[in-house]
């Protein structure tokens, strides 16, 4: 449940750049999962709502955005996306390795956030 | 009322992780010491394994040991008993290491001008392959108590696992393990690792792993003199 560990760095991350920008109220975060990251995007989502509850960001969002892995065999001609495994790196048709392109993407894309009313302005 | 900002970033969600590592990875090639990254299940026998690899390197080499648990300072303990400094990172629950932890742990000191540092990780397959502790490369231990179909349900592992040790060969004879299926899963994985087999009780193994990082050590250490 590494989960909670990560959903802190983005928060730390959203926050800072929130503060980089001036101030104000954390919307949302939007991050970018990739299948061989082993980040279970519904169990990050939770942990988000856990970790921000009741503090400064409670409210805020965390939107998701999956990044399969793609492979193909150059052989067999065949892309073997998720049929058999996204982490094996040889093709369990002819044994010849596979091309693996995506998937570990772990990125927070975009930050999104309300800036604060100045006092009296 | 303001309107919303949205700033887009493209930042690693592990930057802050990954530049302490990095700083760490300079300074053992400074040093010259050779980092591995022991992961594995729980009960696997990471501890056994480092207490006969300081048994056999300890004479001609400086070792180091920093190892992560939830609570107690057994494996520290015994690794110390082997009069090598070894410092217990008490996770409080947490499921892996990562590299602000261990960059603290070795601030204690005692880990200066090491040859080998091991680093030795929560036991758990999952959690700790996110994380890049610095370390040369990382080593998987599988042990044959634990079943021979979990290279491919632990994928992330023993994929990204320079090294896999097949650990307690010596029960061999008392449980159903398939060897050769269990190299072909974690080559189907990663084509390129190396495969090990190794029992800490009988010895056998102990001396091709110990072969592995002194040669490891001696291609780094002289990396690291060809750039200065």
């Amino acid at each position: 449940m590494h989960e909670m560990s990560i959903a802190a760095e983005i928060q730390r991350i959203g926050r800072a750049t929130v503060e980089r920008h001036g101030d104000g109220r954390l919307d949302s975060v939007r991050v970018a999962v990739g299948e061989l990251t082993a980040i279970e995007p519904r169990l990050l989502v939770y942990a988000w709502e856990a970790l921000t509850r009741g503090g400064p960001d409670d409210g805020s969002r965390l939107e998701v955005e999956w990044r399969p892995a793609l492979q193909f065999c150059a052989v067999c001609g065949e892309n073997k996306t998720r049929g058999t495994g996204s982490w094996l790196r040889l093709c369990p048709d002819c044994g010849m390795p596979l091309r693996v392109e995506g998937g570990s993407d772990l990125d927070v894309l975009e930050v999104s956030f309300t800036p604060r009313e100045r006092e009296g302005g | 009322m303001s309107a919303q900002k949205n700033i887009r970033i493209d930042e690693r969600v592990l930057s802050d992780n990954d530049h302490i590592a990095g700083q760490l990875r300079l300074r053992f090639a400074e040093q010259g010491t050779l980092v591995v990254n022991l992961i594995s299940s729980p009960g696997s026998g990471k501890t056994s394994l480092l207490e006969a690899t300081v048994r056999t390197l300890g004479k001609d080499f400086r070792t180091g040991s920093v190892v992560g648990d939830i609570a107690t300072e057994r494996d520290a303990d015994r690794l110390r008993a082997l009069g090598i400094p070894a410092s217990q990172i008490l996770t409080g629950g947490a499921c892996h290491l990562d590299a602000r932890l261990v960059k603290a742990a070795l601030g204690r000191g005692g880990f200066e001008w090491l040859d080998f540092l091991f680093i030795e990780n929560v036991g758990n397959l999952i959690c700790p392959t996110a994380y890049d502790l610095g370390e040369d490369f990382k080593v998987a231990l599988l042990s044959v108590a634990e079943g021979d179909d979990k290279p491919l349900k632990y994928p992330g592992i023993f994929s990204r696992a320079a090294v896999t040790i097949i650990t307690k060969t010596d029960l061999l004879p008392h449980v159903s393990f398939d060897l050769d299926r269990v190299r072909a899963e974690i080559r189907a994985l990663n084509p390129t690792g190396t495969i090990l087999a190794a029992s800490a009780r009988s010895g056998d193994g102990i001396r091709d792993w110990c072969a592995l990082l002194r040669d490891r050590l001696a291609s780094k250490v002289s990396i690291a003199s060809e750039v200065v």
